[in-house]
């Protein structure tokens, strides 16, 4: 064998941009098909009444959420720490024959895991607990699979040249520690199969059934304190650890403010685990509880808007490359989605305000305009920034992706406006009384009158799914079509026509 | 201070871990035995109500139903009187949704019948004009896991003390006991008795017929919960 | 009750500490500037621009301060 220099390897990084791509598909294409059940029901029966099980909304919304969180978002988050891993610590996976053989186990077990959540799920195999649907032995698995991320987070570390942590290597860390944390507690459970009858029989019914630790009121209130910050460890965490690194990367200009990150950093972890209680506002909680979820949820602006504003900053005097480059305004506008939906979440945790919005819509208009702007503009930013880099390619297209980034915008925006409408006027009948002090609307009126949101919804949802489609043909034709590189770009991604 | 924490990941990281683990154990802990006493009145679930309570968790019923009446005006009336955290003591897990794209079913057998619940369960828009909730028709077919039920209702009296087969408070100051099966045999003739009582009521053949034969249809574990949330 | 206002006490006076020490905090990092191995702060920045395998680590880790 020749003598080559060392290089990074992208082997387990390139594994999990596929999974990324392919779980992005199905979570959103089923998302598609929620949206459209909704306004059109007729939809629940799409495949005949004989698999109506299998298709209709219950059955698949579980599906939905899982999909785009454990399988898009995750898949990115790993995908994204197998590159972004090596080059800030500077050290390559190729030197560690150790590591690599747990990333790629790490990968096959997820994708063991994968297939077992989509069969368990639409088979009705659930505990219900929203994000935590999964019974007990999938749950081992996921815990493994977790581990083995913290392996190789630490492992890395742990052969690093570079002495400091960098910022993104932080938000890595804690996105580790805080979902093992979250996903532990939320899951204590007691398989039935341990029970014995008062005639002696034991392993009684379904052996994968189990139950909850925890009854009513505590197991909302650890529920949420699990679903609230899933969203903080899955959804906020590791996409500004992406940021933090493919931003400053990918413009050539170096963070506007470390300082300011780093206080954003231990702010963010202080303040989010607190503001679970918002769920929960006028609920069987204690009061006090509810009142600390408002309150904090309000002081999370702070260290969120530091991180946002910091990346914003970053731009500053380089604002042309936003107009010229496709891939730096994903990253912009994803930012900007984050700053508004940091902003929402606080205003709908106000509990006023929350008495109208929480049970309606909004709430789902609130969780897209993160996930769809914030979330998946992130990732996407990533993989195209990625591609050359792994592949040695050029991008395919700089106009297909400037058409993408045009249409998933608009989708977002039909997406939330149709939302706020939709969930704003749903809570208001609700309450509504007539002078008689009678409830002025049965529930029904308050359905019917949603349609069309639900239908601009569903495009909006459609044109995203769309722009989706591209991102996965342009990072295909990357692979196999694109212009080969003959050496790694320092900035700007180069891309084709 | 922080800064130097990252360049020793070991300390990095157990600084991250008390950081967040710190609101969970001020917020959650404290509070815990309280809130899962009882009320006076709440009585566990019974083997076929407790099997339809599965089957609505099967279906992600709680996906658009919420089970929590907040303390407005507007929902006291639409829905009867708000929750108490007492009343859900033995509901493992938790079933208040987060979104209520159909109405609040907390107390849902106070106004509706088993014999609304088999016609609206099976086509909803013939019953709610505009409905958009999908038909449940393989509830009808499908048969409910009885025994899965009763391994449930074992498990909580083994580890939780959940009080089968002991007088439970009510609150006229009578005492009521919820029976549990002593075998599985036994549970299953159990839950077969209290479907007899669900079905007569019922008008779907195919049910009636599986009743008579034995078997227990998902819809008439479902409607005996539903019946049970008062 | 007692249990709950305890709580309630222990909960200000760490929220007080917290703050105090979140502005101390701030107030040194911007005053110092250079952290303890005599680095300016900002250029940590340059761990992420400058990433390729070949280029100097910003604070490379010497063998002493592997343990």
């Amino acid at each position: 064998m020749e003598n080559r220099p060392l290089e990074y390897d992208y082997t387990v990084a390139k594994m999990f941009m596929l999974t990324t791509v392919l779980l992005g598909i199905v979570g959103m294409l089923i998302g598609v098909i929620l949206a459209f059940e909704l306004a059109f029901p007729g939809i629940n029966t799409i495949l005949g009444s004989g698999l109506a099980e299998f298709t209709n909304f219950s059955r698949l919304r579980p599906l939905h959420t899982d999909a785009v969180i454990f399988g898009f978002t995750l898949s990115g988050i790993f995908a994204t720490w197998y590159y972004v891993g090596q080059r800030v610590l500077k050290v390559s996976m190729a030197e560690s024959g150790f590591l690599m053989f747990i990333g790629k186990l790490h990968f096959w077990l997820y994708i063991v895991g994968v297939a077992a959540v989509v069969v368990s799920l639409l088979a009705g195999v659930t505990t219900s607990k929203e994000y935590a649907e999964f019974e007990w032995p999938i749950d081992i698995a996921i815990v493994v699979v977790w581990v083995l991320f913290g392996v190789s987070i630490f492992g890395l570390i742990g052969m690093r040249r570079e002495k400091s942590l960098y910022i993104s290597v932080w938000y890595y860390i804690a996105t580790f520690l805080g979902i093992a944390m979250l996903y532990l507690f939320n899951n204590m459970e007691i398989p039935t199969m341990l029970a014995t009858s008062a005639a002696g029989e034991s392993g009684i019914g379904a052996w994968y059934h189990s139950v909850s630790m925890y009854a009513g009121t505590n197991d909302a209130l650890v529920q949420w304190w699990y679903g609230h910050n899933a969203v903080a460890f899955g959804f906020t965490v590791p996409i500004v650890a992406m940021i933090y690194y493919f931003l400053p990367k990918e413009s050539g200009q170096a963070i506007y403010s470390y300082k300011l990150s780093l206080l954003s950093f231990w702010g963010l972890m202080f303040v989010y685990l607190w503001a679970g209680g918002h769920h929960l506002l006028y609920s069987t909680v204690p009061d006090w509880m509810q009142t600390m979820g408002s309150i904090f949820s309000v002081v999370l602006i702070l260290p969120s808007w530091g991180s946002a504003i910091n990346m914003l900053l970053t731009m500053k005097g380089e604002w042309q490359q936003v107009a010229a480059s496709p891939l730096i305004k994903f990253m912009v506008l994803g930012s900007t989605f984050y700053m508004f939906s940091t902003l929402e979440g606080p205003i709908q945790a106000i509990k006023s305000v929350n008495a109208i919005a929480h049970f309606t819509d909004w709430i789902i208009g609130h969780v897209h305009d993160g996930v769809l702007g914030w979330v998946g503009f992130m990732i996407m930013a990533a993989l195209y920034h990625m591609a050359p880099r792994v592949f040695k390619r050029e991008i395919y297209s700089k106009s297909l992706m400037a058409t993408q980034f045009w249409i998933q915008t608009l989708g977002v925006v039909l997406y939330f406006t149709s939302m706020w409408i939709a969930g704003i006027t749903q809570g208001m009948m609700w309450r509504a009384h007539d002078e008689f002090g009678n409830l002025a609307y049965s529930f029904i009126d308050t359905v019917t009158v949603l349609h069309p949101y639900y239908a601009i919804r569903g495009v909006g949802g459609l044109l995203y799914l769309t722009g989706f489609l591209m991102f996965a043909y342009n990072i295909y034709k990357t692979m196999t079509a694109g212009k080969e590189l003959a050496q790694e770009p320092a900035n700007a991604s180069p891309m084709g026509a | 201070m922080f800064h130097w924490l990252e360049k020793h990941p070991f300390f990095f990281a157990v600084g991250v871990f008390v950081t967040i683990s710190f609101a969970g154990l001020v917020e959650i802990v404290p509070n815990f035995a309280q809130q899962s006493r009882p009320l006076i009145g709440t009585t566990p679930y019974s083997t076929l109500e407790l099997a339809g309570r599965q089957v609505y968790i099967k279906n992600s019923c709680n996906a658009c139903h919420s089970q929590l009446i907040r303390p407005f005006k507007s929902e006291t009336d639409r829905y009867g009187h708000y929750s108490l955290s007492g009343e859900y003591a033995y509901d493992r897990p938790f079933l208040w949704g987060s979104k209520r794209t159909g109405p609040d079913l907390m107390r849902v057998g106070n106004y509706r019948t088993t014999d609304w619940h088999e016609n609206h369960m099976k086509d909803p828009a013939a019953v709610v004009p505009g409905s958009i909730m999908p038909k449940y028709t393989w509830l009808y077919k499908n048969i409910a896991d009885i025994d899965t039920a009763f391994a449930e209702q074992l498990t909580v009296s083994q580890f939780f003390s959940v009080p089968y087969n002991k007088p439970v408070p009510m609150k006229d100051g009578s005492t009521k006991i919820v029976k549990m099966g002593g075998s599985v045999a036994e549970a299953n003739a159990m839950a077969l008795a209290e479907a007899k009582v669900i079905v007569a009521d019922m008008k779907d053949q195919d049910v009636k017929d599986a009743v008579a034969n034995g078997k227990i249809p998902e819809i008439v574990a479902l409607i005996a919960y539903l019946n049970s949330l008062k | 009750m007692f249990s709950a206002e305890f709580q309630a006490y222990g909960y200000l006076a760490v929220t007080v500490f917290m703050t105090v020490s979140l502005y101390a905090y701030i107030y040194h990092l911007y005053k110092n500037r250079k952290d303890a191995d005599g680095k300016d702060y900002e250029e940590y920045s340059n761990m992420a621009l400058n990433d390729d395998i070949a280029d100097t680590p910003v604070n490379a880790l010497s063998k002493d301060d592997k343990k």
